[in-house]
């Protein structure tokens, strides 16, 4: 009894301690660790959603990620998803600039759109808003605005906003077991900031 | 065991009970058991659903570490009360989230090494282990525990309900079987009931009711038809009884008539008795009276013979004789009287002592001769060599032969008396036989009809009273006879006479020789006569004078005494009446005298007493009127004795005897000086 006592108290010791270890990194290497966490989400993200099957040319064209504007991730999003797959899904990362990648800008399935771009998010989602692409943002107002899924930093911790309404309209279906973790944002409220 | 010794009224319950609360029991028990295994596995089942779910649910929030979210999921529990842990495992082991009921820190315990997926049932709580997939993907595994309150709920309701339902169908059972054990108990106990009834009241007519037709409705038919078969002995016995009762004081009443009759008969007897022996007392004492006077006449006629013989007056002794021969005839009547009167009255008595035969029959002999030798006839004697000694009364053996030899001289005429005697051997007893022969006239067959008689003619004046002297020793006689051709006697006797009832002892009178040495005053031996009656002695002096006797005579017993210690006789003869001093008197007084109880002493009387005369010490015992010829060969005997130590000059009496011998020589002597 006192034996599993201990080994009860020992259990609890590595788990409280771990979890305030794991989240103590981001303050002091903000931009790498926090970026990892995000890397690994948009890789979790292909995970609980599925693309209209007319998306992809054929059954295992990969799951292209593109990223729009200047790359917070740096080579840690390559390493997350190399070697990864969603049933016969690979995963190609490509790195987009507004303007000049717009036919580019409309094959990728994942698009992540840097703080670099915040001026064109509006511009952007009137142009993808329809396409099957999960766009996912880290700027102020991004799901109000039209954007699907938007980052959010919560007492330290990573979260994220689902604008359900944009994900209809892109023709994605975002699983629940997603959307009970997220914050979810109405459409509404993008339509009133636009002319705001 | 006390479960033996219930009523069976109990029993019956009981094994009612028993059986039936068993089989609920079990079967409320396995059925109990089997839902709560399947429950059990139900609840197994159940919870690894959830853990399905919850871990389906967790995915997300593991995926993305959303930790709150997690708890938020595992919360969800709250709703299942039986789970009491939940816990999510990062891959690499650690803790991510955990949900413990109540918000109790740890109520279980936590495993250590995690399982990949299954159920198990561990210290009292179910524990199930589920893996956290996302796309195939290992991302935790999901830890519940359960402490199956739902289960034990379950259980303890059954138990409950059970009880209450085995209590409850064991109280309708108690009722049921209390109420159908009397199918059973009832008879018996009725039956039970009748049967104690029977034995205490002895009431044979009680009968059981059958009820039922069943073992017990048999059992109470065998029952009854025992109590019918018992009843009907009882009555049986009962009337037997009473028939015996009846029969028993018919047999009393008819034993006490028999009694009463039997009294009567032997009053009757008594005065018969009495009747005959004043009879027989007449009749001995007429008898006595009667000897008296023909003693007289006897006597006198004799002397009175002789004495006209001696004078030479012929034609008187013819009649002198004739009157002695009356005389003697009607003395022979008097004593068969006599003797007829003692052997009714019982009287006649056995006198058994050792005697010599061959000296009986000398005696006999010598005293026959001259009433053989009046018809010319001879005498023959032949004994055989094995006849010796005989015991038996001497006195009636003398009788008998007495009587045969005189009739035998009587009834023939210049022939030959022949007398035979022989000791054989006849139905395993030693036998003396005695046969006297004569070649007379015979006696012819009406006669021999009438030969042993009473009364019978004097012709055949044996007549019963020596059969009834024979057969009183056992003896018998017949007769073989034809007309003209002589007639065979034939007495036989045992040659040991017994007869308890009066035998006596005797004194061996014939042997008993007086001691002393003889004293002659002169040349005669002198006798002393004791007698009242002058006649008496006036015959015995005169006869006993002419056998060159010298005679002294006393009147009474006290001048008999004076005189037999002043003379010292040879011998002494002795009446017994006698006023004053009698003879037993007399006899005594003379045998308790050292002096004198040598001397002989011969009875002479009319008492026929010899038994107690001899028992007295007399030597001889006369009845009167007194044998002459006998007396004669008495006195004679006695004075060979007494001469007979000096006197050696004696002849031998010689006999014819038979046998292989021949011609023998016997132990009596007679002495030279005899007559014949």
């Amino acid at each position: 009894m006192l034996r599993r006592l201990g080994i009860l108290i020992v259990a609890l010791s590595v788990s409280l301690s771990g979890t305030p270890e794991a989240f103590a990194q981001a303050p002091d290497s903000r931009d790498s660790s926090e970026y990892l966490i995000k890397a690994g989400f948009i890789y979790n993200f292909a995970k609980f959603v599925e693309w209209p099957s007319a998306a992809f040319a054929q059954p295992d064209s990969p799951i292209v990620i593109g990223i729009l504007g200047t790359d917070p991730f740096g080579p840690l999003i390559d390493q997350i998803v190399e070697n990864k797959k969603i049933g016969a899904r690979s995963f190609v990362v490509k790195r987009l600039k507004w303007g000049t990648d717009f036919k580019e800008l409309r094959d990728c399935k994942i698009l992540f759109v840097g703080a670099s771009e915040k001026a064109h998010v509006d511009e952007l989602v009137q142009i993808v808003k329809t396409l099957p692409i999960l766009t996912v943002g880290e700027t102020p107002g991004f799901a109000e605005r039209g954007g699907v899924i938007r980052f959010v930093l919560e007492d330290n911790r990573v979260r994220f906003e689902v604008n359900v309404e944009a994900a209809h309209q892109a023709d994605l279906t975002i699983s629940s077991r997603l959307l009970t973790l997220a914050r979810i944002i109405q459409q509404a409220a993008a339509e009133t900031r636009k002319p705001g | 065991m006390i479960l033996q010794n219930l009523s069976i009224k109990r029993k019956l319950t009981l094994i009612t009970m028993l059986t039936s609360s068993i089989a609920l029991i079990l079967s409320s028990v396995s059925f109990l058991i089997y839902d709560l295994v399947s429950f059990r596995n139900l609840l197994s089942q159940d919870l690894m659903t959830q853990a399905e779910i919850i871990g389906y649910n967790s995915a997300g929030a593991m995926e993305f570490k959303d930790e709150p979210a997690a708890t938020a999921t595992l919360s969800a529990l709250t709703a299942k009360e039986d789970i009491v842990t939940a816990v999510l495992y990062k891959p690499d082991g650690k803790i991510f989230a955990h949900y413990f009921r109540g918000n109790a820190a740890f109520s279980g315990f936590l495993p250590i090494h995690l399982q990949k997926k299954g159920s198990r049932f561990e210290g009292g709580y179910l524990e199930v282990f589920q893996e956290v997939t996302l796309n195939g993907e290992h991302v935790g595994t999901l830890f519940l525990q359960s402490d199956m309150r739902q289960w034990s709920l379950r259980a303890k309701r059954y138990a409950n309900i059970l009880i209450i339902f085995v209590l409850v169908s064991g109280l309708f059972a108690l009722f049921v079987s209390s109420k159908l054990q009397g199918l059973i108990s009832k008879p018996i106990l009725h039956l039970e009931d009748t049967m104690r009834m029977v034995s205490s009241n002895k009431n044979y007519a009680v009968r059981a009711v059958k009820t039922y037709s069943d073992e017990i409705g048999r059992l109470i038919d065998g029952f009854n038809t025992m109590l019918s078969e018992i009843q009907q002995r009882d009555t049986a016995l009962q009337s037997t009884n009473g028939e015996l009762k009846t029969r028993t004081q018919e047999l009393e009443e008819e034993v006490f008539q028999r009694k009463q009759a039997q009294e009567e008969l032997l009053k009757a007897k008594h005065t018969a008795e009495e009747a005959n022996r004043a009879k027989s007392t007449f009749l001995a004492n007429m008898s006595h009276e009667l000897r008296t006077p023909l003693n007289a006449i006897i006597g006198y006629s004799e002397m009175l013979e002789e004495e006209t013989r001696d004078t030479g007056k012929i034609e008187n002794v013819q009649d002198l004789r004739k009157i002695q021969g009356a005389g003697k005839h009607l003395l022979s009547l008097i004593n068969d009287v006599l003797d007829l009167s003692k052997i009714e009255a019982g009287k006649m008595a056995l006198h058994l002592e050792n005697f010599d035969v061959s000296q009986v029959i000398e005696e006999m002999v010598t005293t026959l001769k001259p009433a053989a030798a009046k018809n010319g006839n001879s005498i023959q004697v032949h004994l055989a060599d094995s006849v010796n000694t005989m015991r038996a009364d001497v006195t009636k053996v003398r009788q008998i032969l007495f009587n045969l030899l005189s009739n035998a001289c009587k009834f023939t005429d210049h022939g030959t008396v022949s007398v035979n005697v022989d000791q054989i051997k006849f139905e395993n007893r030693e036998w003396i036989q005695f046969q006297v022969r004569d070649t007379g006239i015979g006696i012819s067959a009406k006669q021999k009809e009438n030969l042993f008689q009473e009364f019978a003619q004097a012709d055949a004046s044996i007549a019963r009273k020596y059969g009834g002297t024979g057969q009183l020793m056992k003896g018998q006689i017949w007769v073989e006879s034809e007309p003209g051709q002589g007639a065979t006697f034939t007495v036989r006797l045992p040659a040991q006479v017994v007869f308890e009832a009066t035998e006596n002892v005797q004194s061996e009178s014939a042997g008993k020789i007086p001691a002393g040495p003889s004293e002659t005053k002169t040349g005669r031996e002198t006798i002393l006569v004791i007698d009242d009656d002058p006649s008496v002695r006036d015959l015995m002096s005169r006869f006993l004078s002419k056998l060159d006797f010298h005679v002294v005579a006393a009147a009474n017993g006290e001048e008999g005494l004076r005189l037999a210690r002043q003379v010292d006789p040879l011998l002494i003869t002795l009446d017994v009446v006698m006023p004053e001093c009698d003879g037993w008197t007399v006899l005594n007084k003379l045998k308790s005298d050292s002096k004198l109880a040598g001397i002989p002493v011969i009875m002479v009387t009319v008492v026929d007493n010899e038994a107690m005369g001899l028992d007295m010490g007399a030597a001889n015992y006369l009845i009167k009127p007194v044998d002459r010829d006998r007396l004669a060969v008495l006195v004679e005997k006695h004075r060979v004795a007494r001469t007979s130590i000096t006197d050696t000059d004696l002849v031998p009496l010689s006999y014819v005897a038979e046998g292989p011998a021949g011609r023998k020589t016997v132990g009596a002597r007679v002495p030279k000086t005899r007559r014949n």
